[in-house]
């Protein structure tokens, strides 16, 4: 039954050249990220850290870096929170208008970030409290909420429940049955969401455009900033330490749970 | 009984707030200014007013405006589908399951990169001094340089780059649903491999074709980065627009009526794509 005639050659010659297209930006990036030249030129000059040096020694950048580490921090755990409860209470709790409710803390996902960031800053205006840390938090909880409950969710529908009352039998308290149980069954899809949130409040543009105090911006508003006065490889620089850090996240994903599963193709 | 049911609304509850007094609350808000003649906070007497509206026709550079941004979406939108249905064809059909891991993180991993930075490597290509013309510059093969980017073939270009993977992923579902035997009939009763694939495998992916380019068209309207980086901040496409009513003219009545026009195009859009999929859900060829 093996057959490879020309079509299958030309198909893949096709793909190999599309998978090429895809990760020929990046490659450049981490090229240029690691030359010594100013200038964006093909040969390379050679190799040199340069621009990482530069990177991590420019006042502004490395505000912006830490600011959005630490703003990716504090939203991962308050979306995980409050994520997998609403998941949890949706799933489980027989609560009327759950289908509603799913697909109310989804919408974010759906409506253009540019909206939530325009809606949220009128909002802050009209109240009188401006633009604060705490706003643009709270913007980026509304958008990765969405992501915590998805995996949270998927995982829950699949979920042999039997395990839970085979416990209570036993004569498990609610707590225990919860922590001792539930808990490690759906880890994974809390893992899940918790990197996925942890990548889109670190990569956030649109949100962050609206709501970031003046002066202090986020990695990607800084880097956005540079972006229209100039165009040296600092800016490859910062986007290699950005890849090298969602890599880790993913890597761990992979490891704890694996990509197929969360794909689910 | 009641206790238990109790206990899921309190874990329901800081979810609920939370969207109804940063989510809801505002976006309802957007619409009601949008409506009004002023700030109903520092201007006492606002009425309501269909003026941000009548704003909208009576303009034709924001007709204009729309007209690229629909552009923009339609051209990134067929661009993905020509390019993602090779690419998803392979993944689903692909049996080795090592292969088609590695195959599906080459894809899959620009999505991890964020929008700002796939933006700029684009720019490090297409720009005036960039990759390609500086190298032929060097070169001498032109003198000056191609206009790669500044126009909306560059917007298009580096929108198709980012959202492939989305087409990608919803037509691998849908492609890897179909029921082999189907195309197995086909080839059993004499007609070639490509009579097969476009009178049987191609209809039958419809649903993934439709799914994927609805989504695509919704998420490269509503883009702001690369289209602002890439156009050289002289396109102005929707989102564009929304932005700058609020940054250059203050403007929160119009560019809720902008952003209301986003939200219900992109909304309708999501509706249709939902309704596709969870029919594909069901079963496709079954």
């Amino acid at each position: 039954m093996k057959k490879t005639g020309w079509e299958h050659i030309v198909f893949r010659v096709i793909n190999l050249l599309l998978i090429a297209f895809l990760l020929l930006p990046i490659g450049i990036v981490l090229l240029f990220a690691f030359n010594s030249g100013v200038f964006i030129i093909f040969p390379p000059e050679g190799f040199s850290l340069r621009w990482f040096h530069s990177f991590f020694t420019h006042r502004e950048f490395m505000r912006s870096f830490w600011l959005s580490l630490q703003l990716a921090a504090t939203t991962v755990v308050i979306s995980t929170l409050i994520g997998t409860m609403a998941a949890i209470a949706i799933v489980r709790g027989k609560i009327p208008g759950a289908g509603f409710l799913s697909a109310l803390f989804l919408s974010p996902l759906m409506l253009p970030a540019i909206l939530t960031g325009l809606a949220l800053f009128q909002f802050y205006v009209i109240l009188d409290v401006g633009r604060t840390y705490t706003g643009l938090l709270i913007g980026h909880i509304v958008v990765t909420i969405p992501y915590v409950i998805r995996t949270v969710t998927a995982l829950l529908h699949n979920f042999d429940r039997s395990v839970e009352e085979a416990a209570r039998n036993l004569g498990a308290g609610e707590l225990a049955t919860f922590w001792h149980i539930t808990l490690p069954l759906i880890r994974p899809g809390v893992i899940a969401g918790s990197v996925f949130a942890f990548i889109v409040s670190f990569d956030q543009f649109a949100v962050s455009l609206f709501l970031v105090q003046p002066g202090i911006n986020t990695l990607p508003i800084q880097l956005f900033n540079y972006l229209k006065y100039s165009f040296d490889p600092t800016v490859a620089a910062a986007a290699t330490v950005s890849i090298a850090l969602s890599v880790t996240m993913v890597l761990l994903l992979e490891r704890t749970i694996g990509l197929q599963e969360y794909v689910k193709l | 009984m009641k206790r238990k049911t109790l206990k899921y609304y309190l874990l329901l509850l800081p979810g609920l707030l939370l969207f109804s007094f940063f989510f809801i609350i505002p976006l309802a808000v957007v619409a009601l200014v949008s409506l009004l003649t002023g700030n109903p906070v520092n201007d006492p007497n606002v009425t309501f007013t269909l003026r941000n509206y009548a704003k909208l026709f009576s303009d034709i550079y924001y007709f204009d405006v729309l007209t690229i941004t629909l552009r923009i979406g339609l051209y990134t939108t067929l661009v993905c589908l020509i390019i993602g249905y090779p690419l998803a064809y392979q993944l689903a059909r692909m049996k080795s399951k090592n292969l088609r891991t590695l195959m599906l993180m080459a894809v899959l991993s620009p999505m991890l990169i964020g929008i700002v930075i796939r933006t700029y490597a684009w720019m490090t290509l297409l720009s005036d001094q960039g990759v390609i013309n500086a190298t032929l510059k060097n070169l001498g093969l032109i003198r000056e340089p191609l206009k790669l980017m500044y126009n909306e073939f560059g917007i298009c270009l580096a929108l198709v780059h980012i959202f492939t993977p989305f087409m990608v992923l919803t037509l691998t579902g849908v492609i890897g649903k179909i029921d082999l035997r189907l195309e197995e009939a086909a080839r059993n009763l004499g007609a070639s491999k490509f009579r097969t694939f476009f009178e049987v495998t191609l209809p039958l992916s419809a649903p993934g074709i439709l799914g994927g380019s609805l989504l695509v068209f919704a998420l490269a309207i509503s883009s702001y980065v690369t289209p602002i980086l890439m156009g050289g901040f002289s396109i102005i496409t929707l989102p564009i627009l929304i932005y700058q009513q609020i940054s250059g003219v203050f403007n929160f009545g119009f560019a809720g009526t902008l952003g209301l026009i986003l939200m219900l195009v992109s909304l309708v859009i999501v509706f249709f794509y939902h309704r596709i999929m969870s029919r594909v859900a069901g079963g496709v060829g079954a």
